[in-house]
Formats: structure tokens, C-alpha cells, sequence
């Protein structure tokens, strides 16, 4: 397996190298024949990257330890979950991956644009087959996955970090990866538009959505790396300011800049030079970010060991990378030259340029300060370093800043707006984020910029809403039919504009999230068993402390009791975990009581299990959840813009009017009748699940279901909840009555009042429908989506056969490019 | 070059000067320097009163009063020491022969580190390399 695997590596090179050699020739020679022998070879190698990504996935599933890699990674006892994502635990697994997910990308950009943009296939294959080259020969020669011992075979594996044993972690990676590679596409349309001067707005068009997509990855990678640092690591926030966080955030803002600057361009015929340049950056510091946190070159916590060789290397290829890029933009610098010129400050350009150089300036600053130590190591050669007060103290300003342009920029007009329009647009903004300001001010905020933020956050979000309503009730008016119906319509109109507003939305909830941390309260306390702690509206009593066992590990649990203002919310079982094999590093198990106000965050941070004494780290969080919402929504907004046009011209188009109405409405109403959650399921350790005693109560606890309300309808059987527990204490006791298994369904149902607590209704009269009206609407759809596909087919029969020409081969790569160009309207 | 540009570039000029100048002031005061124990205790006298980070191995069990929170601990680098006191909640993988950053100010020969101002490595945190010896 292993030599096949160091085998295909070699020869993914070799195709890479054919690939780009085909396309520079094919480029240069204008050779159609060389561009699709490039093409051809592009396709193979993603066929060669996913077989070398197969086998190292199968050597993870079947143990096959003779591999370094896998023997460092991985261990007999691991779920098949994380052994296959074992597979980006480490450096050499990582580059597989890269190369991976960069093949598939690539094959999928040439083959979407094949037609539309001939001339650029062939550069673009080049330049992604030699990025693709770099990454190949860093495996050859540096860190092939395929390594294997030489000598002898060890029995099992190292085992994973227990904690990259997590959720957030399984998915946190390939976000951020998929981010980072998918920056690559833009870079090579970039530079295939600057080798053949092919410098007009069609390039852009080819790459806004490649730039949106990973746009969008690198967003949600950032925030799932937030909220795994928040969950597992227990200091009580989700952002360091460690250099491997700003490594993901670098691009981030040259990519948000490219995001907004890129209309500028299309509208206006601006800012050319610029454009090219952020898309050149951005990949550029997809690069430095690797970097910057695989050779070791920033002293670091979480830097991930130091290694020279790689270093060099790197260094190398940004040269290159470097070089080769501004040298293009400056040779091609008569072809960039603008087609406008700035008319005044008043204008949506002006805003955006405003919003571009602050995000770039980001940029700068926050890879200035992550690289301050190794600069001021090579300058004065004493290492000097900051931390996250400093970048608090810089990116709080400019957090602001852009919200407050976050407001501004979209409301603008093109070119100039007048001193009316402006008044008009922010007005009532204005007034309700002053308003907010200092009613916030006024409550109390021990910290101006929370305060401030409020404000900001309210200015925005009215800006939001004003275009909503103002932009629906013109089309209320011009259509006639309701005022959601004339939402959705205009959001059908123009996508791009008001999915940007719901983009915008997230950031606004994001920035609220963040301004909570201006509240933040926090209380470090060791504590007897009896004792309590009060923060903020909060109790934490300490009840005792616990040591189980199960195979995997040693757990010491502390059992806490929280009330809230009096009224008891249960209990919260903050852990350390001991993994065998790793007693050394325990791992910190946070108990987190999540709500929409204020998060309790509680981390058993020591005890003595001598005396029980136990420490404890108690958080109250504001606000947190939602800084995660807000990236939910952000994320909502990215894919709605992504939608193609004709979906949704289609779904307005048919959809009869008052429908959109009747259908949000049916959703609240559903809202308002779904069950009331009666307590909240907090995951209790120490819960000792007893064997049923008699065949009713086994019964019993198969057929209803844990009512805490947030585990998902549970089983009382397998709920780990205290809520649950305490249910199966009830049937216990109901059994010892001598009560049979239908007494206890009835108990039930009268103390909750309905069937609700069943697992699934009792199987007789008016229930039976709902038995069947699961199948039954199945079985409708079913129907329903049959019929509408034949009508479609014959539909489109009818029409495109009398059209269809007599010279077929022609007709295809017309029909072809028909659909590249379609697909790229928006 | 037309006058527009070089009005543009001039402005550009100036306002990435005053935001670098800027930073340039700010970081001396928020910089910290980084430093190895042997580096500060070979000369404990120019160091008093600064902002350091101090890199080095804890010697030996660290003291701890779990009332008051307080530890009292010593780390060592290159044949030097230097005494630590901390009040506070540590790292899981802050013991004995932890690899450390400290951040403090140096009062005669004790750090006094500040609120969660110890960082101890990550010994295993990606990388199977730095995977202490017992495992290996």
C-alpha cells in the first residue's frame, strides 16, 4: 500500500509537471490541441490525487501501522469516525489533502469555464499545475504520508490528541482548507488574465463565485476553530489572537476587500490594479499562512514544531509567488488603467475604497504584530512580543469602523449621492443607534466601546431594515400583491443586493456578540464541597467530587448545582479527562449552560481528592451565542447570492402571490405550537444507567421519551440527562406500586397533558392517521415531483425541436458556451 | 506622472507613515520582551520593573495554597533560576518539567506573573515530534 502510495505521489508529480508544461506551451502557441492535452492531464491528476487519498484512508481504516504516519495519528481503539479524520491530523496528511481538494477545484473551474474563457484555460491549468507541483514536492521529498518504518511494524497506533477528539474539529479543518485552497482558482484566473491581457471585467466575472465560495469556507472554518477553542480548550473565549487563528484571518480580510471592491470594478471600471492585487494577496497569504504555523518561523503555543527545510522551501515559492505576480501587474499596468474617475466621497466607491483600505490595513497590522517578534528578533535581535491586549486595542477601532461603513457603503449611490438622498437614507439610522448608544450607556456599560458598539450594531441593522421595507413596499405598490410576497420578489430582483444585506445582518449579529464580552464576568473560587459561589445573576454550589471510569479514560467529575436568582436550573458537571495512555494531559471538560442573554461556562480548573476541595473558573459570557448565530446567518446570506439566478426568477415567477405569505405564516404558527422545552439537557457523566427490573418498566423506558426539551426526544433509556434520570427514578417507583406499563404511559400523559412524552403515539383511532400521513405525503411528493418532471421534459422537447439545427457539432458548442455564459449571469 | 497622482500617492504616503509611526509607538508599550531565564538572570538588575516573558522548564513540584490559589514555583534554563509567584488558575500541562512562558515583571529575583500569565506548552498538540518521551 505504502510503495504504491510514494509511487503515485511521484508520478502525481510528474503529471503536474506535464500539465503545466502543456499549458504554458498551449498558451503561447494558442494551441488548441496542447490546451486540452493540459486540460486531460489536470483531470488525471485529480483522478491520481483522490486514489492516493483513498489509500491513505484505508490505511487509517484498517490499522495498517507499518505507515508512519498513520502509526503517529491513529490507534486501534479510535471510532471509525476519527480515524478517518485522522487522515488531516498531521503536516504530511494535510499536503494530501491540499493537493486534493485543489485538483477537484481546478477540474471543476476549467471544466465550468472551458468555453467561456478559451483563451485562459491553458494559463490557468499552468499555474494551478505549478502551485499544485510545490505542494507534491514537499511530499516527495519532505514529508511523504507514505513513510514507513524501516524496521520493524508497531502493533498500534500513537493515537490522536484527545483533544482533536472532538466534533468541531472533524469539521473545522476542511472548512478552513477548503477556504485556503479554493483562493487559488481566483489567483490563477488572475494571473492567465494578466499573461494574456485579457484585462477586460470577463475574468472577474469568472472568479467573484470561486472568491464568494471559499470566501464563505474560510468564514465558517473560522468560526467552528472559535467554537472549538471555546468549548475545549476552557480559558472561556473563542479568540486568541494566536498566530495560527490570524493565519486563517489574514486572508479573510483580503478576500472580504476583493469582495466588495470587485463591484466597484463592475459597476465603474475602477480600481483595476487593486483588484488583481487583493485577488494576488490573498492568495499570497493563503501561502505565508501555512507557513507562518508549519516551519516554526513565529514563536508560538500552538505553532506547530520548528523545522528549517520547510521553511526554506516555503520562502522559495512566496518569492516566486511574489515575483512573478506584481511583476505581471506591473508590465500589464497600461491595460489596468481605470475607466473612471472618482467623483466624490459621497459615493458608494468612495465608501468602498474607504472599507478596502481599512480591511487591508487589518491585514497589514495584524500580520505585523503576529510576525513583531521575528522581526524585532532580526532587527534588534532581542525578541520582543505582543499580545491580545495589543491587538484588542488596534482591531477594536477598526471593528467600528468598518461597522459604522458597513451602514454606510450600501446606502450611497453610485457616483454621488446628494445632501437629500442622504438625509433621507440616514435619518432614522442615525437617531436609533444614538438612541442606543446611550440608553446603553445610561444601563451601565463599564466600558465605552461595548457601548458604542451597541449603537453601531443598531445603526446597521436599521439601515438593513429601512431597505427591506422601503425597497418592498415600492414593489407592494408596482405589483400589487402583499408585503412579504414583495420581499421575496425583490429578493428574486436583485440577489446580489439584498443577500448582501442578510450577509451584513450576520456581521451585525457578530459584532453584538462581541460587545457582550464587554460584560464579561468572571470568577476564579476554591471551594469545599457545600460551598457556593454567586456571579451575576447566577449560584454555583459545589456538591462533591467524583472518579468513574470507562474504557477509554478516567473522568473526575465536579457536581455542581446552579440557581438563577433563586430558581434552580439543574446541575453542571465541569471534568478533567484522563485518556489512557496520555495521563499527563488531561483534558478540560467544560460545562456550559448556553442561553440567549449569557452563556455560564464552568471549568473544574483543580481539586484534591483528599479534602474534595475543589477550583473552579466561573464565566458568564454575554451574548456569545451570538457571535455563532450571526456567522449562521452570514453564512445563509453567502448561499443565497450563490443560488443561481434562475432558481430563484423561477421560484418567484410561479409561486402565485400571497403564497410566500401563507407559507411564513404557517411557519410561525408552527413555531408558537412546538412543545414548550421544559428544562435543558446537560449531559451528566456520573449518570448510572441501572438495569430494568421488570419487562414493563424495560418497556417503560423504551416507549417514553426524556422531556428536558433539548436532547432530541431521547429515549429515557439512553438520555445521559439529569432530567431523564430523574424520570427513570420516577418509573422505578411507579413499578414498585405494582404499576403495569400502561398505567405508567397514562401517569404520563396526564402530567404532561399530552401524548408528547410517547415516543410514537398510541397505535389506535385518530392516531393511526399519524402512522400513515408520513407515507402518505411521501408517497404525494413523490407523485408531485414525477409529474412536474415529465411536464418539464415535454416542455423543453417541444421547443428546441424545431429549432434544432442540421449542423450538430456546432450547435453543442454553441448549446455549450450557451450555458457557460448562463451560468455566470448575475 | 499627472498631479493626481502624485496627490494621491503623497496622502497614501502620509497616512501609512502616521499609522506606522503609530503602531510603532504603541508596540513599545504594549511589547513585552521574550526572553530565557539564563538571559534575564545574568542580569537581574536591567530587567527589574520591564514586561518580560520568561521561557523556561518549572523546577521541581510547583507550591500551591488551594484557598488562596496562590502558587510559588521555580523554572530554570541553562543552568539558571528564577523564582515565579502566580495567583490564579494554571493550564493543565503546567507541572513539574512543563516547558513554560511566564509573563511578568521581575522584583528582585521573583516573577510576579500576571492573571493567566502562565503558558506551558502544548506538548502533543498536532505534531507527533513533541510528543513527551513516555509516549514515544
Amino acid at each position: 500500500m505504502a510503495t504504491l502510495g510514494t509511487f503515485l505521489i511521484l508520478a502525481a508529480f510528474v503529471v503536474a509537471a506535464g500539465a503545466f508544461a502543456a499549458g504554458i506551451a498551449g498558451g503561447r502557441r494558442r494551441s488548441l490541441a496542447l490546451t486540452d492535452g493540459a486540460v486531460g492531464l489536470s483531470h488525471v491528476l485529480t483522478g491520481l490525487t483522490l486514489v492516493l487519498s483513498s489509500i491513505i484512508v484505508y490505511a487509517f481504516v484498517v490499522g495498517d501501522y507499518s505507515i508512519k504516519y498513520v502509526n503517529s495519528y491513529s490507534d486501534s481503539a479510535m471510532p471509525l469516525f476519527f480515524k478517518l479524520t485522522s487522515y488531516w491530523g498531521g503536516l504530511d496528511g494535510s499536503l494530501l489533502f491540499w493537493v486534493t481538494l485543489l485538483a477537484i477545484f481546478a477540474s471543476v473551474a476549467i471544466h465550468v469555464n472551458r468555453e467561456r474563457h478559451r483563451l485562459l484555460i491553458p494559463w490557468v491549468v499552468a499555474v494551478i499545475a505549478a502551485t499544485q507541483m510545490f505542494f507534491l514536492f514537499l511530499m516527495v521529498i519532505h514529508n511523504n504520508p507514505f513513510e514507513t518504518h524501516l524496521f520493524s511494524t508497531p502493533a498500534d497506533g500513537r493515537g490522536l490528541n484527545p483533544l482533536l477528539q472532538n466534533f468541531y474539529m472533524i469539521i473545522h479543518p476542511p472548512m478552513l482548507y477548503l477556504g485556503f485552497v479554493g483562493m487559488t482558482i481566483p489567483f490563477a484566473f488572475g494571473l492567465a488574465a494578466l499573461i494574456t491581457g485579457q484585462l477586460d471585467d470577463s475574468w472577474l466575472r469568472a472568479v467573484r463565485r470561486w472568491t464568494m465560495t471559499s470566501w464563505l469556507f474560510l468564514s465558517l472554518g473560522l468560526a467552528l476553530g472559535g467554537l472549538w477553542a471555546y468549548e475545549e480548550l476552557g480559558w472561556g473565549g473563542y479568540w486568541g489572537w494566536d498566530p495560527v487563528e490570524n493565519a486563517g484571518l489574514l486572508p479573510w480580510f483580503t478576500a472580504t476587500a476583493f469582495l466588495h471592491s470587485v463591484m466597484v470594478q463592475e459597476r465603474r471600471g475602477m480600481l483595476k490594479v487593486w483588484n488583481v492585487s487583493l485577488v494576488i494577496m490573498t492568495f499570497f497569504l493563503t501561502i505565508f499562512g501555512t507557513f507562518m504555523t508549519r516551519s516554526g518561523i513565529v514563536q508560538s503555543v500552538h505553532a506547530f514544531g520548528e523545522d528549517r527545510e520547510l521553511a526554506w522551501m516555503f520562502t522559495v515559492f512566496m518569492i516566486v509567488i511574489l515575483t512573478v505576480s506584481f511583476g505581471l501587474v506591473i508590465w500589464r499596468m497600461p491595460l489596468l488603467r481605470a475607466r473612471n474617475e472618482l467623483d466624490s466621497w459621497a459615493s458608494r466607491e468612495a465608501a468602498f475604497l474607504a472599507n478596502n483600505w481599512i480591511l487591508l490595513f487589518s491585514a497589514f497590522f495584524v500580520l505585523f504584530a503576529t510576525m513583531f517578534p521575528t522581526i524585532s528578533e532580526a532587527l534588534r535581535g532581542e525578541r520582543l512580543t505582543v499580545g491580545p491586549p495589543f491587538f484588542d486595542k488596534w482591531m477594536l477601532p477598526i471593528g467600528l469602523m468598518l461597522l459604522l461603513l458597513t451602514g454606510i457603503g450600501p446606502l450611497l449611490a453610485w457616483r454621488k449621492s446628494a445632501m437629500s438622498n442622504m438625509l433621507h437614507q440616514f435619518l432614522w439610522p442615525a437617531i436609533l443607534g444614538v438612541v442606543t448608544t446611550g440608553v446603553v450607556m445610561y444601563l451601565g456599560a463599564n466600558f465605552w466601546a461595548a457601548g458604542l458598539c451597541f449603537g453601531l450594531c443598531a445603526w446597521v441593522f436599521t439601515t438593513i431594515v429601512q431597505e427591506f421595507w422601503r425597497g418592498s413596499g415600492v414593489r407592494q405598490r408596482a405589483t400589487g400583491t402583499d408585503r412579504f410576497t414583495a420581499m421575496i420578489g425583490l429578493f428574486a430582483r436583485s440577489r446580489r443586493r439584498y443577500a448582501g444585506y442578510i450577509v451584513h445582518l450576520g456581521i451585525v449579529l457578530i459584532f453584538f456578540g462581541f460587545a457582550g464580552n464587554g460584560f464579561k464576568l468572571e470568577e476564579q473560587i476554591n471551594l469545599e464541597p457545600g460551598q457556593e459561589v454567586a456571579i451575576g445573576d447566577y449560584v454555583v454550589k459545589y456538591d462533591a467530587l467524583k472518579v468513574t471510569n470507562d474504557a477509554q479514560k478516567q473522568m473526575i467529575t465536579g457536581h455542581t448545582t446552579v440557581t438563577k436568582e433563586g430558581a434552580a436550573l439543574g446541575g453542571m458537571y465541569p471534568a478533567r479527562w484522563f485518556f489512557n495512555g496520555r495521563e499527563d494531559e488531561p483534558t478540560t471538560e467544560v460545562a456550559i449552560r448556553r442561553g440567549f442573554a449569557d452563556d455560564l461556562y464552568i471549568v473544574l480548573a483543580g481539586y484534591e481528592l483528599e479534602t474534595q476541595r475543589a477550583t473552579f473558573e466561573v464565566t458568564v459570557n454575554p451574548l456569545v451565542n451570538w457571535v455563532w448565530f450571526g456567522f449562521g446567518i452570514l453564512g445563509i446570506g453567502t448561499i443565497l447570492s450563490l443560488l443561481p439566478e434562475r432558481a430563484m426568477a423561477y421560484a418567484a415567477a410561479k409561486s402565485p402571490a400571497g403564497a410566500v405569505t401563507t407559507a411564513l405564516l404557517m411557519v410561525f404558527a408552527l413555531g408558537a405550537f412546538a412543545p414548550h422545552a421544559h428544562a435543558q439537557h446537560v449531559e451528566n457523566p456520573q449518570v448510572v444507567l441501572l438495569v430494568p427490573r421488570s419487562p414493563d418498566e424495560k418497556k417503560a423506558r423504551e416507549n417514553i421519551i426524556c422531556m428536558c426539551g433539548t436532547c432530541g426526544r431521547k429515549r429515557v433509556a439512553e438520555c445521559t440527562c439529569g432530567t431523564a434520570d430523574v424520570m427513570r427514578q420516577e418509573i422505578a417507583a411507579l413499578i414498585a406500586e405494582g404499576k403495569s406499563y400502561d398505567d405508567i404511559v397514562d401517569y404520563y400523559v396526564t402530567k404532561y397533558g399530552s401524548q408528547e412524552v410517547l415516543a410514537a403515539p398510541i397505535d389506535k383511532g385518530f392516531n393511526r392517521l399519524a402512522w400513515f400521513l408520513p407515507y402518505a405525503i411521501g408517497a404525494l411528493g413523490i407523485l408531485v415531483v414525477g409529474g412536474v418532471a415529465v411536464r418539464w421534459t415535454r416542455r423543453g422537447g417541444d421547443t428546441t425541436a424545431p429549432a434544432a439545427p442540421a449542423d450538430t457539432a456546432a450547435h453543442q458548442a454553441r448549446e455549450a458556451r450557451l450555458d457557460d455564459e448562463l451560468r455566470d449571469l448575475d | 506622472m499627472s498631479k493626481k497622482t502624485v496627490r494621491v500617492s503623497l496622502s497614501a504616503l502620509v497616512i501609512v507613515g502616521a499609522l506606522s509611526f503609530l503602531m510603532y509607538s504603541s508596540i513599545s508599550e504594549g511589547a513585552e520582551y521574550y526572553k530565557y531565564v539564563d538571559e534575564v538572570m545574568a542580569e537581574p538588575a536591567q530587567w527589574e520593573g520591564k514586561r518580560l516573558r520568561v521561557h523556561g522548564y518549572v523546577l521541581g513540584d510547583p507550591l500551591f495554597n488551594p484557598t488562596t490559589l496562590e502558587y510559588r514555583f521555580t523554572i530554570q534554563a541553562n543552568g539558571k533560576t528564577v523564582n515565579a509567584m502566580y495567583q490564579g488558575v494554571v493550564p493543565d500541562t503546567f507541572k513539574k518539567d512543563a516547558e513554560v512562558v511566564v509573563k511578568g515583571k521581575l522584583n528582585g529575583d521573583t516573577i510576579t506573573v500576571e492573571k493567566d500569565g502562565i503558558m506551558a506548552k502544548c506538548p502533543s498538540r498536532y505534531e507527533a515530534d513533541a510528543l513527551p518521551a513516555a509516549v514515544r
